[in-house]
């Protein structure tokens, strides 16, 4: 049984509480699971298998698509559905919801039940609690996208999926709890950073109710008292206590806590998206934002990635790899896109960030150190962040939405099955004039979560020259932004880089 | 012990099952096909696809149709069609119109004379941007 975290006493909690009242007074959360239909559905403790189950199918569709179906990529389930539709509804469900899609997810479902067969009896090692792991692991996916150019081959694709289950049935098989999820997945860290700026919370209704609960059944689960190997409902299995639980971080949708609770007071609340970026309270199995290096180190990458991730489908890439590869001496495309990386993902952000934290020292008078600082001031990069993925994953959504209907005729006609008629090819999606504007959208949408979050942050750290504190992390911002409408006017180009080599 | 090998044999499982499923690629038949694409270096815009279709005796394969198709190598992006003209015996050229720079495969699906239907491959890589 999970112990809840002891370090938490009632008056850090309650000042914690009013910490958030003060800022949002008028605040009267809207609740989905208060929703006619949606909310019965989601209370049901085996919704999430639900949900799981067309998603486990479609996997298994997509796997072996990729592997016995058509060559072309363009043509094939497995990287239609994948690098369009999967991507773009992924981002899209964050931005308008929560993190539906580690709701959904299949990968859990698969696991659940592997965990029927075999019970894991390690605990996942205490040095790596944290998230370096899928911090690199982010940086490998991105790095292997380019460099094998994984949209174009539905074969590649059908292994990263196929190694996907395979990584999460060995380490949940091995190590307790979700450990997977909370330690490893590079996709789970994707979302739960993106999630920050969801309008959507799993949360407490009344706190006071928490407050005179004593089973804590939302983090330790309840079991049969007849016998305690009997699992009634699962606690959370990401380590985060509901009473102070704060914002998205690391948590999965699972509603797991929601089915525990036997008071009936956990929600999915109405929240400001990205308001959880603007203090840095004391997290439920996390601490505090501020003295995690690791997920700001996580923030910068989902940031400047999201940068990398377009940069690499324009032309002006090919022209820089060229560049590097002249100037430097040598014709390796893998050097040449791992130099890119590091500038990209590392040094631009080292440079940029430390410059603005020693602007920010300096000039405000913020007496912390400059990497403090830094990690501060990193998780307000990520909405400006969020806006590019949504911009660059968008536009692949939108202008390629309707080519899943005739890959599903295709895929049905290859098997000697055509009852969806002949594939219609000519389907593609929305035109590029009506997307361009929401791309727009996006990323004004992602500046003005930055420049929020940078503001506010500013306020605290200094409340004498809050301007001189925000200005540097202002300018950066704007130039980011920049950087992102560059990227978006450029050509597209999209090369497997393996190939062009 | 025992359940550690039981579950990497789990994980396994997927890879034994797969290994050798792959399709293999560009399939060959009696018909031979010389294809190209013009002017070089190949940009986005209109490009002129040439090619010469031939039977095993090496003699030209007059009377079909041929319709060429060219795709991104990226999903969810227009294919475009365009339809092939004898302009000699055996010889057939189409105008393409290459939406964007990247890598582009050309398809063609060709109606032989006899009614069957084959379908011919090449690979456009590196098309530059304008």
């Amino acid at each position: 049984l999970t112990k809840p975290p002891a370090a938490l006493s009632p008056s850090a909690e309650e000042k914690q509480r009013a910490e958030v009242e003060e800022e949002f007074p008028e605040a009267q959360p809207f609740d989905l699971l208060t929703v006619p239909v949606i909310g019965p559905l989601l209370r049901w403790r085996h919704s999430r298998t639900l949900l799981q189950i067309p998603l486990l199918l479609i996997s298994i569709v997509m796997i072996l698509q990729g592997l016995l179906g058509p060559t072309l990529s363009p043509k094939n389930l497995a990287t239609v559905l994948t690098w369009v539709h999967f991507r773009g509804a992924l981002v899209l469900a964050i931005l308008s919801a929560g993190n539906l899609f580690c709701m959904a997810c299949p990968f859990m479902l698969a696991r659940n039940m592997m965990r029927r067969l075999v019970r894991p009896r390690f605990n996942w090692p205490r040095r790596l609690r944290n998230k370096w792991i899928p911090v690199a692991l982010l940086v490998l996916v991105l790095f292997a996208y380019e460099l094998f150019g994984l949209w174009s081959s539905p074969w590649l694709t059908a292994w990263v999926i196929v190694g996907y289950f395979a990584a999460v049935l060995v380490i949940d098989g091995l190590f307790k709890h979700a450990a997977f999820c909370k330690y490893v997945c590079p996709i789970g860290q994707f979302n739960f950073i993106a999630s920050a700026a969801s309008p959507l919370e799993v949360a407490v209704r009344e706190p006071e109710v928490c407050d005179s609960c004593s089973t804590k059944d939302c983090i330790r689960g309840r079991r049969d008292p007849s016998s305690t190997l009997v699992v009634l409902e699962r606690g959370c299995e990401l380590a985060l206590f509901q009473p102070a639980k704060f914002g998205n971080m690391d948590c999965t949708f699972c509603l797991d806590c929601v089915h525990a609770c036997p008071h009936d007071n956990v929600g999915v609340l109405s929240r400001l998206p990205a308001g959880e970026l603007m203090s840095d309270p004391n997290r439920s199995g996390i601490g505090r934002f501020s003295r995690r290096n690791d997920i700001a180190a996580l923030a910068l990458v989902f940031c400047f990635g999201a940068l990398m991730n377009a940069f690499g489908m324009v032309s002006p890439v090919y022209t820089v790899e060229d560049w590097l590869k002249r100037v430097l001496h040598f014709n390796s495309q893998t050097m040449a896109l791992g130099i890119l990386f590091t500038a990209v993902i590392v040094i631009e952000p080292a440079l940029l960030l430390g410059l603005a934290a020693l602007i920010t020292r300096s000039w405000a008078g913020v007496k912390s150190g400059w990497l403090a600082i830094a990690v501060r001031y990193a998780y307000a990069l990520s909405p400006l962040g969020f806006g590019m993925w949504l911009a660059h994953y968008g536009f692949h959504f939108f202008t390629g939405l309707y080519t899943i209907v005739p890959v599903t005729q295709n895929a049905f006609a290859e098997i000697g099955w055509p009852i969806l008629g002949n594939p219609q090819w000519m389907l593609v999606g929305l035109p590029k004039t009506v997307v361009e504007p929401i791309e727009f959208g996006f990323l004004l949408l992602g500046l003005a979560g930055s420049m929020l979050v940078s503001w506010r942050l500013a306020q605290d750290d200094s409340a004498k020259h809050p301007v001189r504190a925000f200005a540097p992390w202002g300018v950066l911002c704007v130039i980011l932004f920049l950087c992102c409408v560059w990227l978006m006017t450029q050509p597209m180009d999209m090369r497997a880089t393996m190939m062009a080599g | 012990l025992r359940r550690l090998f039981a579950l990497l044999l789990l994980a396994a499982m997927p890879w034994v099952m797969a290994a050798g499923c792959r399709k293999p690629a560009g399939a060959s038949g009696d018909i031979l096909m010389d294809a190209s694409i013009a002017p070089q270096p190949v940009r986005a815009g209109a490009e002129t696809v040439a090619f010469r279709l031939t039977n095993a005796a090496r003699q030209p394969v007059t009377g079909t149709r041929v319709q060429v198709e060219g795709d991104m190598d990226h999903p969810g992006m227009a294919p475009v069609f365009a339809d092939a003209q004898e302009i000699s015996p055996g010889s057939y050229r189409a105008q393409l119109n290459l939406t964007m720079g990247g890598d582009w495969v050309v398809l063609f699906h060709i109606t032989l004379s006899d009614g069957r239907k084959i379908e011919r491959q090449m690979d456009v890589k590196g098309v530059e941007s304008n």
